[in-house]
């Protein structure tokens, strides 16, 4: 799993690409947030365009990415949420917990 | 055609360990007759069933390892992970999809691979915990 971070409209987007699997890896997400949050930031946007798959640990990422967010006053939205993790969601019933957009132009779009 | 032994693989009980499963299970059902996201569903359970063994049933403990064995037939493709934890009840484990559990970053693992597997099976033999994973073939019998 890699990340890439850049701003747009004050809203932090967050680009994952790889498999969510857990592992080390959750941590430095983890770290990412805490630091972007520490700058200021409020609204952030996760892009799951480029996410290969994602298991339990990775629903765990996104939970515990949300729950930071929410608790320093912030917003999370997700866009890009393949059909295969959407799936996930449903089947975990985590689909009324996330805000999803299929793009990045409707998730953008939210926040105006 | 009967059940045929095709890869067995050991790691140490660390949460690194799942990458190096991960490219070996890549590798392996790169070659068979499942559509990508069949082949997605086998990698993401062996991760969730690997990950178990790790943490919950070896408890992290570098003295024990993990083993992932992999068999096939023309019908099925066929995973047993085994640990030397002392195993647990599976339906004792709660529900994550309850209101009270929704918000909980752990939880899903098991739900998540009996429902992309076709066949899931906890049992505990004299060395640890084994689970057996199974998923059918395209056109393949139930197992
Ligand atoms: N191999 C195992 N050995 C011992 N306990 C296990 C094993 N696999 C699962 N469990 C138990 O079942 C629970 C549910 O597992 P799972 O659905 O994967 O969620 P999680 O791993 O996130 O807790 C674990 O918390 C643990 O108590
Ligand atoms: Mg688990």
């Amino acid at each position: 799993m890699k990340l890439k971070l850049h701003e747009e409209n004050n809203v932090l987007i967050i680009e994952i690409k790889g498999k969510m699997m857990g592992g080390p890896e959750a941590n430095d997400f983890h770290e990412a947030l805490k630091t972007e949050i520490g700058k200021g930031f409020k609204k952030f946007i996760l892009d799951l365009r480029e996410v290969d798959w994602m298991n339990s640990s990775g629903l765990g990422m996104l939970i515990g990415g949300l729950t930071t967010i929410k608790n320093a006053g912030g917003e999370l939205k997700l866009s890009s949420v393949t059909e295969k993790i959407h799936s996930l969601f449903v089947i975990t019933k985590l689909v009324t917990i996330f805000e999803s957009y299929d793009s990045m132009e409707k998730a953008l779009e939210s926040y105006r | 055609m009967p059940l045929k032994k095709i890869g067995e693989l050991k790691v140490n009980s660390q949460p690194a360990s799942l990458a190096e499963v991960d490219r070996f299970t890549e590798k392996l059902i790169r070659k068979m007759p499942f559509p990508n996201e069949a082949q997605d569903d086998v990698a993401i359970s062996i991760s969730e069933a690997v990950n178990n063994a790790i943490m919950h049933g070896n408890r992290q403990d570098p003295q024990k390892q993990v083993l992932i064995r992999f068999y096939s037939c023309s019908q099925y493709l066929r995973i047993v992970v085994q640990d030397h934890g002392l195993g647990f009840t599976p339906n004792r484990v709660p529900d994550p999809r309850k209101e009270e559990n929704l918000l909980k970053a752990s939880g899903r693992g098991m739900l998540i691979m009996r429902h992309l597997m076709d066949r899931v099976v906890f049992r505990v033999v004299k060395m640890g915990m084994q689970v057996i994973l199974e998923k059918r073939f395209p056109g393949g019998l139930p197992t």
